[in-house]
């Protein structure tokens, strides 16, 4: 795949940080973790125990766009379940950022179990001959190795989205098929809608890609998000 | 601006006409010999050329020249066509390549063209095309020989190569399929596809417009034209290169415009096939037959075999075999000895004679259930074929009727052409037959379905 190599070219001024690409999705009405973004190990210890373990913590900075491989790996941490892991995490992020003479934010954000849901991806692009689109698929090696995805023009309903959810090759693994769980279609149509409306109504969006969507049983969360502007010309 | 003095000429000068049989020049001037108005070799260097006079330049020549084929090199291109603007000429077919395809340099030449086409209120076809075809009138404006013999009709091919423009011609004329006009874009600097599908959409001699579609700046506008215009229309999409020049994202990067087409044509509703001879196929069914009220299809086979694959690409495609009413069932059952299968597909065995034929048929076309009827028949030699009866039924029932087929080329070619002459298009394969229906069922349903794509919002 040619994705790393795209998301290092990608200017770091054109990309919202996760923080801020998840806030606009909140607002648009796509379920998020809680999380909130920190300047230091205390804070975050402090914010930890407010939303409750276990916790992820990343490293949060426009210039940082490849999160789990900077600073030699030490930019996420997930699944940690006590104050003294969420400090260890925190002050690693900084003592990196600190080497590069980088100012960078942490984000504390709610851990969710993967096992609990479908991981799909939703992604929204503008183009220069159909205007803006939008793409569903299931997510991991499913997008990556098969490309199992299916496409729209954007702006488009639920009803149109909830078709895209049937027709993909993988359609039956949204079903609960064999112990996998079965997962809420409504939410994930009404996510690629959002992200349809969003990609086609917000001009100055060029592309916003939801990996992973989690589809449990009772609805959908942005795992992760990224929303890259377009150029001002 | 209007197409008419383009595409429907009753005056043509050949820009660079000439008498070295391997020029363009001559093989312009050689295929224009079927056109009988006024014809004006322009070229200062030759005296008279295929029994015409032949004119130092075009604003030598007192008439109104409606179509110019320019037939000279790229770099004299601007200044003929700013002549032709100068002498009021309706429209020029430029057939110099090297152009925006090619060079820097060449995208400054076709600017300046579009320029002064547009100042003149003058249509460019071109450049880098190999011309068009106006069957009916007997207009070959193209350089490529021996098209004369594509049979005149009602089905316009519009192609954005000029080659494949010329495929088609020639497959129409192989499959006896009319053509009223042949369309290559090439470049598309000036007259596009949308001009000119809304100038064929009002023409009288159209009665199905087929695109061939490599790629286009604005698919989105190319497909609302699609959908708003009267004329059916389908598109034949070549070509899998992606639309975005540059993504951060993984989906962002999976975006190709092969996909993006095919989704935008079931979104808007626009049949959309994957070769010339399907493409072909069902622009010979559109132009024939009168449009489905709906996307019901009924089948009726002589064999199961062909009958399962055609079912086969019916329900890939998404079309609808409904049951039959009840009352069809009856007419069916007293008509069909036991063994044979009498839902929908209707399994006939060897059909029954031609009266019993027609009542089949007839109680299935008029059965409520149906909108579109699809009968399938092996080549056999004591067995009819059923041209009178789909004729009739068609004209009495307005339930559009298409015909698949096989056997020995002597038999079924004449079958095809009987058919044809009848206004019903047969095919020779089951899966034509089945790809030709798919797409009335697609026109159908957009017809009476809202598109599910809002209007673009994606100007920016």
């Amino acid at each position: 795949m040619s994705g790393g190599t795209d998301h290092e070219n990608a200017g770091s001024a054109d990309v919202l940080t996760e923080a801020d690409a998840k806030s606009l999705l909140s607002e648009a009405g796509v379920p998020v973790p809680d999380f909130e973004l920190v300047s230091s190990p205390e804070e975050a210890v402090d914010v930890a125990d407010s939303i409750g373990y276990p916790v992820v913590v990343k490293v949060s900075s426009p210039a940082v766009q490849h999160k789990s491989e900077w600073g030699d790996g030490v930019g996420v941490h997930l699944g940690l379940s006590n104050a003294e892991a969420v400090r260890d995490a925190a002050e690693a992020i900084q003592e990196a950022a600190d080497d590069r003479e980088l100012e960078v934010d942490i984000l504390v954000e709610a851990a969710v179990d993967t096992d609990e849901g479908v991981e799909t991806i939703v992604g929204g692009t503008q183009t220069q001959a159909f205007g803006p689109t939008v793409v569903f698929g299931l997510g991991g090696t499913f997008t990556e190795v098969l490309e199992d995805v299916t496409h729209r023009l954007a702006p488009i309903g639920t009803d149109e989205a909830g078709q895209m959810t049937e027709e993909i090759q993988g359609a039956e693994l949204l079903e609960g098929f064999r112990g996998s769980p079965q997962t809420d279609r409504e939410a994930i149509a009404s996510t690629i809608a959002t992200v349809s409306d969003l990609v086609a109504d917000e001009e100055w969006i060029a592309e916003i890609e939801i990996n992973p969507l989690l589809a449990t049983e009772t609805g959908v969360v942005a795992l992760d998000a990224l929303v890259v502007r377009a150029d001002d010309d | 601006m209007s197409l008419s003095r383009l595409f429907e000429p009753e005056s043509i000068a050949v820009i660079g006409a000439s008498a070295d049989e391997g020029k363009i020049g001559y093989a312009a001037m050689d295929n224009i010999r079927s056109f009988d108005g006024r014809v004006y070799p322009v070229n200062p260097s030759t005296g008279e050329l295929f029994g015409h006079r032949c004119y130092d330049a075009i604003d030598e020549v007192d008439d109104r020249v409606d179509l110019a084929l320019s037939c000279v090199p790229r770099q004299v291109t601007p200044a003929v066509v700013e002549e032709c603007g100068e002498a009021d000429v309706g429209g020029v077919v430029v057939y110099a390549a090297g152009f925006s395809e090619h060079t820097e340099e060449g995208s400054e030449l076709e600017a300046e063209i579009v320029a002064t086409a547009r100042e003149h209120d003058l249509a460019v076809l071109g450049p880098n095309t190999s011309g068009f075809i106006n069957a009916n009138d007997g207009v070959i404006a193209s350089f490529v020989s021996d098209t004369d013999a594509v049979p005149a009709g009602n089905v316009a091919v519009v192609a954005q190569s000029g080659g494949i423009n010329h495929v088609l011609m020639f497959m129409a004329e192989n499959n006896r399929v009319g053509i009223s006009k042949a369309i290559g874009l090439g470049n598309a600097a000036d007259t596009d596809f949308a001009e000119v599908i809304t100038y064929l959409d009002a023409d009288d001699d159209t009665e199905s417009i087929l695109l061939h579609v490599e790629g286009t700046d604005d698919a989105r506008a190319l497909l609302e034209t699609c959908r708003g215009v009267e004329t059916p229309v389908s598109i034949y999409k070549v070509g899998r290169e992606d639309v975005t020049d540059f993504a951060a994202s993984h989906t962002g990067s999976m975006v190709g415009d092969y996909q993006l087409y095919e989704a935008g044509c079931a979104q808007y509703g626009v049949p959309m096939v994957d070769s010339c001879q399907e493409l072909l196929d069902v622009g010979n069914a559109f132009a024939s037959l009168p449009e489905p009220d709906g996307s019901n299809v009924a089948l009726v086979t002589g064999q199961a075999g062909p009958g399962i694959a055609i079912t086969d690409r019916l329900k890939r495609a998404g079309t609808t075999l409904p049951s039959l009413s009840e009352r069809t069932c009856e007419t069916i059952d007293d008509i069909l000895p036991g063994l044979t299968y009498t839902s929908n597909p209707v399994d006939t065995g060897q059909p029954p004679d031609p009266a019993a034929y027609e009542t089949l048929l007839g109680a299935i076309a008029e059965d409520e259930a149906v909108d579109i009827l699809l009968v399938y028949q092996l080549y056999e030699e004591r067995v009819e074929y059923p041209v009178d009866i789909l004729e009739g039924l068609v004209e009495d029932t307005g339930v559009p009727a298409v015909f698949a087929t096989t056997g020995p080329s002597d038999a079924v070619d004449d079958a095809v052409e009987r058919f044809h002459s009848a206004g019903i298009p047969a095919f020779q394969s089951p899966e034509r037959g089945a790809e030709a229906v798919n797409a009335l069922a697609t026109y159908a349903e957009m017809k009476t379905d809202s598109p599910t794509v809002t209007t673009a919002g994606s100007e920016r």
